[in-house]
């Protein structure tokens, strides 16, 4: 049991403002030049508080008899009294105050990052990246042969992971103190590599199952992505509130997968699904065991009874204008 | 009213340039005089068939039509009545006679795959028209002259001389070719010959020729007429029950034939796919080999076509089965982007049509090959339902041989207005008909 307790006064943005140190058995807090920590708040009493050593030992706050009383910091009830061991948060007027024994426990040493450690990232995570794009810009030019089929889309890649970046690290520099633009870069190039890779197994694994459906639940798959990099990024941060943040970030995230849900399936109310065979690979890579001609065959009454339900029915007024071909 | 897709053109061919042929003109004079002879025999014996909107009383459409008996029948064409057939709560049929008097038209017999409909006027002891006897037997020479008459865009009572070019050659339809201008609104009116028995009705022209006319060969006509006679009157609400049977007895009559005809081998690069042996499936072939700049996957492409067309209402035309091969072979393209170029391809093939059929619903698999002899395949079918007609799909099936890398076999058969069994039917031998050549 140290002898020695420290009050700190946080400023409106939950920053320490200063550090008292109190050698006394006891301090006094309010707006009187005579306390042991001296509050400028309109609000506070002249002399609002005194803490002291309980018999055990433990320090507890005490309301000298005030108009606008003491709180623990997160709660509503007003209290004559109150034991800081568990919390040490205390609202007087609009300040907040925390106590601390001499004892109190604090946090292991964080190592450091070494220098350059996410530039080493971003920089490897970029590399494989763009080694992943071009082989898929590639592999998808079926035209003309130009550089700038593949340039083009990697410059607007680049532009937007760029502006991107530098907006989380803008947020950063206002709200932890520094950009640290490579962390931020290094956390959008792992969601970008994530994507690519997930985009690509639903391509491949709708070709392989015979499956053209697959590809489109797969894109929900990327709005997951995007939130996992927004939370990746928020972290980073380390704002205060933290859950408020994400909350907005996957209320937004849900909203753009809903709306794409409703595009897609007005889309597919009036138009039904294509009759296209989907995105092709080569022919050995399929997976689905291939069937008889006549097992099917057999398979389409299943799609005979949808339609044929389908028709019972009367078809409603799209979001679209009705796909009718004119007179 | 002439089907509506074929209206675009109708008054350019109406315009008074057209006639302006002077050289033309001091060898008709004798001809016209049969003309006039024709019309005025004619004239108070055809009408013009309307179909008005029930609430508004006004016309929605106009076509023609003839009095072919003392007591009132008088003969059309069933797409100038569809819309009252098809919805009778919402429209009713009128005629108008050349002498003014009008009254209701009442619907007694349709038959869709001939576009005719038979139907009575409220009055009787009205002249009639009489059928060729030669146009019965199917015996008109190639040549002679024809006599078109009715309403063209509601401009008044018009007669064209024309002539008979005799059946439709490679149609599963039978029509009689009309070298004459039919226009729209002249629909259902008689065609004579020049003692003025009923020789064909008019039904359709095309839009991409000149004076291209078709006519429904008359003993189609005097065969509606007598099942209106004996048989009961069609129950008005209970006609697009009818409109359905008879697209249904059609569709089945269509693909026996289709099979009776039969289907023979024909060779796609390393691969065979079927043609239909019938002359009414007309082929057309395309290639990518002159485009700029130069492909990077050659494509050759067969289509083959059945050149039916059944108009159903004015937002249905169905009918129609389309066969499409594509071979396509890799000239620079690695096995990535050669299937790349496959899946762009067989995206072009959807269609769109409307919502009068559900929405499409599809189903996907790879299909086995045989050892030696048929390659496995992925294949996707797609079907939508007509609405209106119980029983009666639009399906679309897309084969993709899947035994090498870079070329393949797309294939695609189209079916309009087919029943499940026949879709079935036919799908199964097209599958089977996708074959190695060598």
């Amino acid at each position: 049991m140290g002898a020695v307790m420290w009050i700190e006064v946080l400023s409106r943005h939950g920053e320490i403002a200063a550090r008292e140190r109190v050698d006394a058995p006891q301090a006094r807090v309010g707006r009187a030049f005579d306390n042991d920590v001296v509050i400028d708040d309109p609000h506070v009493a002249p002399h609002h508080l005194r803490i002291f050593r309980a018999e055990d030992g433990e320090l507890v706050a005490e309301d000298l008899g005030t108009v606008n009383g003491l709180y623990p910091e997160h709660g509503a009830a007003r209290v004559e009294r109150l034991p800081l061991a568990r919390e040490p948060g205390i609202r007087i007027g609009r300040t907040i105050l925390r106590v601390h024994d001499s004892a109190h426990p604090v946090a292991p040493e964080k190592p450091l990052t070494p220098p350059r450690a996410h530039a080493a990232w971003a920089a490897g995570l970029g590399i494989a990246v763009i080694a992943l794009l071009c082989v898929i810009e590639w592999l998808g030019v079926t035209s003309e042969r130009s550089a700038n089929l593949l340039v083009l889309p990697l410059l607007g890649f680049a532009t937007f992971l760029v502006l991107w970046a530098g907006l989380w690290a803008l947020l950063s520099r206002l709200f932890f103190g520094q950009a640290r633009f490579a962390l931020q870069l290094r956390i959008a190039l792992t969601a970008c590599l994530a994507f690519l890779l997930w985009d690509q197994l639903g391509e491949w694994l709708s070709y392989a199952l015979a499956w053209p459906q697959l590809d489109d639940y797969a894109s929900y798959g990327a709005w997951a992505l995007l939130g996992a990099a927004c939370y990746g990024h928020l972290v980073s941060i380390g704002p205060r509130h933290m859950r408020i943040a994400m909350g907005v970030i996957v209320a937004l995230l849900a909203a753009g997968a809903a709306m794409q849900y409703a595009g897609r399936a007005e889309a597919r109310r009036i138009a039904g699904e294509p009759a296209t065979l989907g995105e092709l690979k080569p022919p050995e890579f399929r997976l689905r065991p291939a069937e008889s001609v006549e097992r099917f065959l057999a398979g389409t009454d299943a799609a005979k009874r949808t339609v044929d339900e389908a028709r019972k029915k009367e078809p409603a007024a799209g979001l679209f204008p009705e796909a009718e071909p004119a007179e | 009213m002439i089907r509506p897709f074929l209206a675009a053109v109708a008054m350019a061919a109406a315009s008074p340039l057209a006639f302006a042929q002077p050289a033309a003109a001091p060898s008709q004079a004798p001809l016209s005089s049969a003309a006039e002879r024709v019309y005025e025999m004619a004239k108070p014996r055809i009408l013009q068939v309307r179909t008005l909107l029930q609430s508004a009383g006004r016309q929605t459409t106009l076509g023609s039509g003839f009095v072919v008996s003392a007591d009132g029948y008088a003969i059309t064409n069933y797409h100038v009545v569809s819309r009252f057939a098809l919805d009778p709560k919402t429209y009713r049929l009128e005629y108008l006679a050349p002498d003014g008097g009008k009254g209701a038209l009442a619907l007694l017999a349709i038959d869709v795959a001939h576009d005719l409909a038979v139907v009575k006027i409220d009055r009787t002891g009205l002249p009639f028209f009489e059928f060729d006897p030669r146009a019965l037997d199917g015996t008109l020479p190639k040549g002679e002259r024809m006599y078109a008459m009715g309403n063209p865009l509601d401009l008044g009572f018009t007669i064209v001389e024309g002539t008979n070019n005799g059946l439709v050659e490679k149609s599963y339809d039978e029509h009689i070719h009309f070298s004459g201008a039919i226009n729209p609104g002249m629909s259902g009116g008689p065609v004579t010959d020049s003692d003025g028995r009923i020789v064909g009705v008019n039904v359709a022209k095309r839009l991409d020729g000149e004076q291209v006319g078709f006519l429904v060969p008359a003993r189609f006509a005097a065969a509606l007429l007598e099942r209106a006679r004996r048989g009961p009157p069609l129950a008005v609400d209970k006609a697009r029950e009818e409109v359905g049977r008879q697209l249904d007895a059609w569709q089945s009559a269509f693909y026996q034939a289709l099979g009776k005809e039969g289907f023979r081998d024909t060779s796609f690069g390393p691969y065979r796919g079927m043609e239909s042996s019938a002359p009414w499936m007309t082929c057309w072939a395309a290639t990518n080999a002159d485009q700029v700049p130069k492909p990077r996957a050659a494509i050759n492409t067969t289509r083959c076509s059945s050149t039916t067309g059944l108009f159903v209402s004015d937002r249905i035309l169905t009918g129609r089965v389309d066969l499409t091969y594509s071979y396509h072979q890799s000239i620079d393209l690695n096995a990535f982007q050669f299937s790349h170029e496959l899946a762009q391809q067989a995206a072009a093939a959807s269609f769109d049509r409307g919502r009068r059929l559900t929405e499409q619903e599809c189903t996907d698999g790879f299909v086995e090959g045989a050892p030696g002899a048929r390659p496995p395949l992925r294949v996707r079918w797609c079907m939508r339902a007509y609405r209106e007609f119980e029983g009666l799909y639009d399906v679309t099936m897309l084969a993709l041989t899947q035994d090498r890398d870079r070329e393949a076999l797309l294939a695609q058969l189209v079916m309009q207005g087919v029943s499940q069994a026949n879709a079935v039917a036919l799908g199964k031998r097209f599958l089977e008909s996708i074959r190695w050549a060598r």
